[in-house]
C-alpha cells in the first residue's frame, strides 16, 4: 500500500497539469470563427461525409490485436518464469519450451496463412 | 547460484525493503522533482534535438531565442498556448478533449519506478533516490504503455476524420506490435537479475559474476548490455518503434497521413500534450535502457575507480549523462535513417524481432540451466542440440524455398528479356524504334547553345 | 485506513463506470467505461497486496482485450442496431448454465474463507521470497498442466481470429512491375494531370485546365463528379459543368 502512495502523488500532479493546460487552452488563445477552419482536415477538399456508425475499416487490425493478446499472455507467463528460473531449473526450462512451441504453432499457422502480411 | 546472493550487502544500494518508508512530504518532494525534471527535460530535449540534428546537417539550428537558442522551446510553448484552440465541428467533444490527458498522464507515471541514484540523505531522511519501487516495477511500465495506447486510438477516433482514424489505428497497431518484442527483450534481464524491481536490477549489475570455462575463472562484466547484447539490440530497435520515432515514425508520416492521429489537433496546448507525451515516452524508454542494460545510475568505468562515485547525489549526474547519450542516439538515428514502409515495419516486428527474441531467450535459458544444474548436463546438452537442429532444419526449409523463388524469378526475368529483345513492342512499352538515326552515331557535329 | 478510503472511492468510480457502460448510447463509450471498471479492479488488487495480478489486469484486460474491443467497435461500426435473434441455438440456456456454474464457484471460494481462516497474501508469499516468485512457483509446479493447457487456448484464439477476420487473396497482389505494365498498356501511361495544373484553385475538386484553357476531362474527380451530378449541385461554370457531366456519363458506360 505504501509503495503506491508516491505513484498517486505523481499521478495527481501529472493529471492536474494535463487537465489544467488542456482546459485553459480556449481562454489563452484568440477566437476567430471560420467555417473552413472547423472542418475536418482533408487537404482542402470538403470533408468526406461520415457514414452512420463511423464507417468500416479493414478487419486486418483485429488479427494484430488478437495476436497481441496471445503474445501478451505468453509474456505474462514468461516474466515470473524468468524471475524464478534459478529455482525451477531444468523442469522450468522444459515446460517453457513446450509452452513456447505450442504457441509458435499458432504463430506459424498465422504466418503461413499470410496473416502477418500487411497490404 | 543467484547473482545477488553474492552481492556484498552494500547499504548504499536500495532494495525493495527500503521503499514505502518515506514520510508523505518526502514523496511529494520527489514527485515534484520528477515532474520538474521531465518538464525541463522536454524543453531542453526539444532544443537539444533540433540543435544536434542541425549540426549533423550542417545548419545552425535555433539560435535566435536566448543564448544558443536555448529559449526556443519556451517560445514554442508560449506560441502554442497563445494559438486558437479549435474544436472541429465533426469531433466527439468529450473524447477529443480527454485523449491528450489520457496520453500524457501514463507517460509521466512511468517515471515513478526509474532509479536515479542510491540511498541519499534528503532533509535528514535517509531515502532512495527513486520515487517508488514495486515487485513488478517493469510490468508497471508496460501496463502504463498499454494505457497510453488508448490516448492514440481515442484521439484518432474522436477526430472523426479519415486521416486521423487511419493514423490512430496504424500507430496503435505499431505500438502494440513493438511492445511485444520490447517486453520479450526484458526476459533475459530478469533471468539474470532474478527480479522485476528496478532498484534490484541496478543492484544486480553492481558486481559481475564469474564463469568457469575449462577450469579457469573469468569474471563477467557487470552491465547486462555485455552479456545480453542480443536482447539489448532488439530493445534498441523496439524503443524506436514504441516511441514512434524515425525510422518508425509512420503514425506521423506527413506524406501519407498528414499528421496521423493528431491531424485534427492543429495547434494549441492540446497538441502540446501530445508532443510532451512523445518526448516523455522517449525519456522513459531511454531510462529503461539505462536501468536494465547500462547499470542504471552507477558510474561508468573510468569514474567508477573513484570510491565516492556511487554514493550520495553523484550517481544522479551519471544517470543524466547516460540519458543525454541515449537521447543523442535517438537524434543520430533520426538524422541518418529514412522512414520505412508500413508493411515492412509490421513484417519486421512480427516476423523477425519476435521469433529471434524467443529463440534467444530459450538459448540463454538453456545456458543458464547448464550453469545451475550440474547434474543434468548431458540431458540439457541433448535438448540444446535438439533445439539447434530444429532451428537449423527450419532455416534450411526457408532457405530452400527462398532459393527456389529466386531461381524462378531469375528465369522469369530472363524470359521477359528475351521476349522484349525479339519484339520491342511486345511488352506494350513505348520503345523508340531501334533504327532511329541518332542510335547510329552522330553524323554532324552538334553546336552547343552556350557561349563557351 | 488508506485501504478503506481507496475501496470506497473506487467503489463509487467503478459502479458509476459500470452504470455508464450499460446506459451510454455510443458503443465506444461503453467500451471505455468497461476499461475504467477494469482499471479500478486493478487498483483494488494492488491495494490488496497483489501487485502482479494488478499489473496483469491492466496489461491483459485494460490493454490487450479492451484494445481488441475498441478496434472491433471502430472497425465494424456498431452504432447500427443489433438484431435480437439468437444466432446460436439455445444460447440462453447455456448462458444460464454458465452463470450458475460461476455462481457456484464464487460461493465455493467464499465458503472456503468461512471454513478455514485466511492466511493473508503476505503470509502466503513469504516462503517463496516475494509475490512474483511465489506465483511462479505455483504456476510452474503445482498448476503446470493448467499452464500448458493455456497455450492450447492461445492457439484457439489465434485460429479464431484468422478464421473470422482473415481473407486470403484469391490472386497474388499486383507488384509495382505489374502495375506499371498495366498503366503502359492503358490509354494514358503518364500520370493523370494533377489538380491545379493551369487552374486557379489548388484543390482536388477543381479540374485541371489544359494550356488552351479548356478543362482536362481526365482530371475530373469521378467521385465528386458523381456526387455533384446526383445532388444537382453542378457548378455555374458551363465548361466545368459539361466536363463533370461527361465524366459521369463515361463512368456509367
Amino acid at each position: 500500500m505504501e509503495l503506491y502512495v508516491p505513484i498517486l502523488v505523481l499521478a495527481v500532479l501529472a493529471a492536474g497539469f494535463a487537465i489544467f493546460s488542456v482546459s485553459i487552452a480556449p481562454f489563452t488563445g484568440p477566437k476567430r470563427w471560420n467555417r473552413a477552419k472547423l472542418d475536418a482536415y482533408e487537404c482542402g477538399i470538403d470533408p468526406t461525409p461520415q457514414p452512420v456508425g463511423g464507417g468500416r475499416f479493414p478487419l486486418k487490425y483485429m488479427i494484430t490485436a488478437m495476436l497481441f493478446i496471445v503474445f501478451d499472455i505468453e509474456i505474462i507467463f514468461l516474466y515470473p518464469w524468468a524471475v524464478a528460473f534459478d529455482k525451477l531449473g531444468l523442469f522450468g526450462l522444459v515446460e517453457m519450451v513446450l509452452f513456447i512451441v505450442t504457441v509458435l504453432v499458432a504463430y506459424a499457422y498465422v504466418w503461413r496463412r499470410k496473416g502477418l502480411d500487411w497490404d | 547460484m543467484r547473482t545477488f546472493i553474492a552481492l556484498a550487502a552494500n547499504p548504499d544500494y536500495p532494495t525493495l525493503e527500503d521503499f514505502g518508508k518515506d514520510p508523505i512530504w518526502i514523496s511529494i518532494i520527489k514527485a515534484v522533482g520528477i515532474f520538474v525534471l521531465l518538464m525541463l527535460g522536454v524543453l531542453f530535449g526539444v532544443w537539444f534535438e533540433r540543435k544536434l540534428i542541425s549540426r549533423m546537417q550542417h545548419r545552425y539550428g535555433p539560435n535566435r531565442a536566448g543564448k544558443f537558442g536555448l529559449l526556443q522551446s519556451v517560445a514554442d510553448g508560449l506560441k502554442m498556448a497563445l494559438k486558437e484552440d479549435i474544436f472541429p465541428r465533426t469531433v466527439d467533444k468529450v473524447l477529443y478533449f480527454l485523449s491528450p490527458v489520457i496520453i500524457a498522464v501514463p507517460a509521466f507515471l512511468a517515471f515513478s519506478i526509474v532509479p536515479f541514484g542510491p540511498m541519499v540523505t534528503m532533509f535528514g531522511e535517509r531515502t532512495p533516490l527513486q520515487l517508488t519501487d514495486l515487485p513488478v516495477a517493469v510490468l508497471l511500465v508496460l501496463a502504463l504503455a498499454s494505457i497510453g495506447v488508448y490516448g492514440i486510438v481515442l484521439a484518432g477516433w474522436a477526430s472523426r476524420s479519415p486521416y486521423a482514424v487511419l493514423g490512430g489505428l496504424r500507430s496503435a497497431a505499431q505500438v502494440v506490435s513493438y511492445e511485444i518484442a520490447m517486453a520479450l527483450s526484458f526476459v533475459a534481464v530478469f533471468l539474470v537479475a532474478g527480479t522485476l524491481s528496478t532498484s534490484e536490477i541496478v543492484r544486480a549489475q553492481s558486481v559481475g559474476g564469474t564463469v568457469s570455462l575449462f577450469g579457469m575463472e573469468f569474471s563477467t562484466p557487470s552491465w547486462f548490455v555485455i552479456q545480453l547484447i542480443p536482447s539489448f539490440l532488439i530493445y534498441v530497435i523496439c524503443m524506436l518503434g514504441e516511441t514512434n520515432r524515425v525510422p518508425f515514425d509512420l503514425p506521423e508520416g506527413e506524406g501519407e497521413l498528414v499528421g496521423g492521429f493528431h491531424t485534427e489537433y492543429s495547434s494549441s496546448l492540446k497538441f502540446a500534450m501530445f508532443m510532451l507525451a512523445e518526448y516523455v515516452n522517449i525519456f522513459t524508454v531511454s531510462a529503461l535502457a539505462i536501468t536494465l542494460f547500462f547499470g542504471g545510475w552507477q558510474a561508468p568505468w573510468p569514474i567508477s575507480l573513484w570510491d565516492g562515485a556511487n554514493t550520495g547525489y553523484w550517481p544522479f549526474l551519471w544517470f543524466l549523462l547516460k540519458m543525454v547519450i541515449v537521447f543523442s542516439f535517438f537524434v543520430w538515428v533520426r538524422a541518418s535513417l529514412p522512414r520505412i514502409r508500413y508493411d515492412q515495419l509490421m513484417a519486421f516486428g512480427w516476423k523477425v524481432l519476435i521469433p529471434l527474441n524467443l529463440g534467444w531467450i530459450l538459448l540463454f535459458a538453456t545456458f543458464r540451466a547448464l550453469r545451475i544444474d550440474e547434474g543434468n548436463r548431458t540431458l540439457i546438452m541433448t535438448m540444446l542440440a535438439f533445439v539447434v537442429l530444429a532451428c537449423f532444419l527450419i532455416y534450411m526449409r526457408f532457405d530452400i524455398v527462398a532459393q527456389r523463388r529466386k531461381r524462378e524469378q531469375e528465369a522469369e526475368v530472363a524470359a521477359e528479356f528475351e521476349e522484349l529483345g525479339n519484339a520491342p513492342e511486345a511488352g506494350g512499352f513505348p520503345v523508340p524504334p531501334l533504327d532511329l538515326p541518332h542510335y547510329h552515331g552522330v553524323q554532324r557535329k552538334e553546336v552547343s547553345s552556350g557561349t563557351h | 485506513m488508506g485501504e478503506t478510503i481507496t475501496f470506497w472511492v473506487l467503489a463509487v468510480v467503478s459502479v458509476s463506470a459500470a452504470l455508464g457502460l450499460v446506459f451510454s448510447r455510443k458503443a465506444v463509450y461503453s467500451a471505455l467505461m468497461l476499461g475504467a471498471v477494469m482499471l479500478s479492479l486493478a487498483v483494488l488488487y494492488a491495494v490488496q497486496d497483489a501487485p502482479f495480478l494488478a499489473a496483469v489486469q491492466i496489461i491483459v484486460y485494460t490493454g490487450a482485450v479492451m484494445m481488441l474491443f475498441l478496434f472491433v467497435l471502430m472497425l465494424v461500426g456498431v452504432d447500427s442496431s443489433d438484431s435480437l435473434v439468437e444466432t446460436i441455438r439455445g444460447q440462453r440456456l447455456w448462458a444460464m448454465i454458465a452463470g450458475l456454474g460461476f455462481a457456484v464457484l464464487v460461493a465455493l471460494a467464499v465458503g472456503n474463507l468461512v471454513v478455514a481462516p485466511p492466511t493473508g497474501l503476505a503470509g502466503a508469499t513469504q516462503g517463496a521470497g516475494g509475490n512474483v516468485p511465489a506465483i511462479a512457483e505455483l504456476i510452474f509446479t503445482r498448476h503446470v498442466f493448467a499452464f500448458e493447457v493455456a497455450s492450447a487456448l492461445l492457439i484457439t484464439a489465434a485460429l479464431a481470429a484468422m478464421v473470422l477476420a482473415h481473407r486470403e487473396r484469391s490472386r497474388p497482389k499486383p507488384t509495382q512491375k505489374v502495375l506499371a505494365r498495366a498503366r503502359f498498356l492503358s490509354d494514358h501511361p503518364s500520370p493523370l494531370p494533377g489538380p491545379g495544373t493551369y487552374a486557379r484553385n489548388n484543390a482536388v475538386d477543381m479540374p485541371a485546365l489544359l494550356p488552351d484553357g479548356s478543362i482536362s476531362e481526365l482530371s475530373v474527380n469521378r467521385v465528386i463528379a458523381r456526387h455533384e451530378a446526383e445532388e444537382g449541385g453542378l457548378p455555374e461554370d458551363p465548361k466545368l459543368a459539361e466536363a463533370i457531366r461527361q465524366a459521369v456519363e463515361e463512368e456509367s458506360k
